[in-house]
């Protein structure tokens, strides 16, 4: 399976919206999503930054929270969505890794 | 370029490429005489009693009502967003917007300082129901 990483803040309010639906996602799938806190933890911000070039084009220009993004096939979502696009998202991208 | 000025009337302080010909503090006209940044620093430094959650939360609160927008009346939003920006200012040294990241670049994270120019935000501008990217301000 792919994997599939968030970049969140621990005070923002979008992300505080999208953990409980991630949560349930992970249940109802079995699977995990990598999360990364970007404003308490310097080195997830700089793991962050360092995809700046692949998350800001496709998150109006700038890093904003909450990110997913796949590393592998560099598809990218932000921000706050409803439940089943986030699942739309996650199943494709978790299915792309398989073989 | 800009630069720091001082009102000599009443020593407010002026960041900008020239200096306001009415002193906002005082009133008196063309008073400002442009200082050193240190110097302007030593001004503001002895009455620099901190700037709390509530001065800011009232700073905002007047800024936009001279605008087309207010503070979110979502109390518990306003305040996780409170929290990070002055989280963000405590361990990063600015009021970053707490639902974006700074980038080490210090001309382009200038842009994230809170409040930013949200009105050309894509959640704002063109927006019957805009806010900012964080929703701490809504068009009323
Ligand atoms: S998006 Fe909203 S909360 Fe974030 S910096 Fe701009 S005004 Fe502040
Ligand atoms: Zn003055």
């Amino acid at each position: 399976m792919a994997k599939l990483m968030m970049f969140h803040g621990r005070e923002c309010p979008h992300c505080r919206r999208m953990m409980p639906l991630v949560d349930r996602l992970e249940k109802e799938e079995g699977l995990i999503l990598e999360k990364f806190e970007v404003w308490h933890d310097e080195k997830n911000a700089d793991l962050m930054r360092s995809y700046r070039d692949i998350l800001a084009p496709r998150c109006g220009g700038q890093l904003r929270t909450p990110t997913f993004f796949n590393p592998e096939s560099g598809d990218v979502m932000c921000g706050e969505v409803e439940y089943e696009r986030l699942k739309a998202w996650v199943k494709k991208n978790a299915a792309e890794g398989r073989d | 370029m800009k630069k720091s000025w001082r009102c000599f009337v009443c020593n407010d302080i002026h960041y900008g490429t020239k200096p306001p010909e009415v002193c906002p503090t005082c009133g008196v006209r063309h008073a400002y005489v442009e200082i050193s940044t240190e110097e302007a620093q030593k001004i503001r430094l002895p009455s620099s009693a901190p700037f709390t959650k509530d001065d800011f939360r009232r700073a905002i609160t007047d800024f936009a009502s001279r605008n087309a927008f207010r503070v979110n009346a979502d109390a518990e939003r306003v305040e996780t967003l409170l929290e990070g920006i002055f989280a963000n200012e405590a361990n990063h040294g600015l009021k970053y917007c707490p639902c974006r990241l700074s980038t080490k670049d210090f001309a382009e994270d200038l842009k994230i300082i809170c409040p930013c120019n949200f009105l050309i935000h894509e959640t704002y501008a063109g927006q019957e129901k805009g806010e900012c990217w964080c929703g701490l301000f809504v068009k009323r």
